[in-house]
């Protein structure tokens, strides 16, 4: 059976559709709706890293897992800000 | 600490503090796009009156534990401050202070209240069409697809085209509209 990754508009199609979805979804939601996804989201979000990190570390151990959660989140924040940010602002020559 | 709770304390710190503020990054993108997840509570902080971050950061000094260290945004030169939860979840918060940046005056003036049942207060946004312009602005990955969502889910039509393509055109962003606009799909 041929896959869709073979077929680069057939997966443009599906990739539209999946968007469309979403778009439309969202539309029908109100603003304060949307809000309120996004923070139950976030919120959720943080729970399954907290499990993803105690798998990996093989531990019990809540507060081993955050301190696992916290220091991916540091590293990110650290390749995310890389070049955005910077400690000093230079002087103008 | 929830989100809601970590946004709530950082509002209510500026409220305290009688420091003009309001809420940006994944919280306005959400409210005008596609909800998605986030890590941090943005803030973005009016500087008029003084020296208004500090008093703020001192309210939150028992939750957030602020990095001492001010960074500086290479594209605005603008100040950001930076602090985690110290319970977990460990959350972000991010205080910009504002500064003479002709867009980002224009933004602070134009924001507008609303209020959030999950908060639990009233809270300042931008409008979207600011939320476009400045996430086109900073141009990462992840701020284009902010920038297309809002478009996609308010629709050209009902924003004020004029006013983003404006500043597009002075802050040379013009291309990442049309491509943002072009990644939208018929609806």
């Amino acid at each position: 059976m041929a896959s869709i990754h073979d077929d680069p508009a057939a997966l443009k199609a599906l990739q539209d559709d999946i968007y469309r979805e979403r778009v439309l979804r969202a539309r029908k939601m109100t603003a304060e709706q949307r809000l309120a996804e996004a923070l139950e989201l976030t919120n959720s979000v943080f729970v399954r890293m907290h499990e993803g990190a105690m798998w990996q570390l093989g531990t019990t151990d809540a507060a081993l897992g955050w301190q696992e959660v916290r220091r991916r989140l540091t590293r990110l924040g650290r390749v995310h800000d890389e070049g955005r940010f910077v400690l000093e602002k230079p002087t103008p020559p | 600490m929830t989100v809601e709770e970590l946004a709530a304390a950082v509002l209510d710190a500026c409220d305290a503090e009688k420091v003009d503020h309001m809420v940006t990054g994944a919280f306005a993108v959400s409210f005008y796009g596609i909800p998605r997840s986030t890590k941090d509570v943005d803030v973005l902080i009016s500087l008029m009156g003084g020296d208004p971050i500090q008093p703020v950061v001192s309210r939150l000094e028992s939750i957030v534990d602020f990095d001492p260290q001010v960074q500086f945004d290479t594209l605005t030169w603008g100040k950001r401050l930076v602090g985690v939860t110290r319970q977990s979840p460990p959350l972000k918060v991010e205080l910009f202070e504002m500064f003479n940046d002709p867009f980002v005056l224009s933004q602070f003036a134009r924001k507008r209240q609303r209020f959030s049942e999950q908060i639990g207060r009233a809270t300042w946004l931008p409008t979207p069409e600011d939320v476009v312009v400045q996430k086109l602005r900073w141009g990462r990955n992840k701020d284009l697809d902010d920038a297309r969502d809002v478009l996609a889910v308010q629709g050209p039509e009902t924003l004020d085209m004029v006013y983003i393509e404006k500043w597009c055109a002075q802050h040379g962003t013009t291309e990442r509209l049309r491509a943002a606009l072009a990644g939208i799909p018929p609806l």
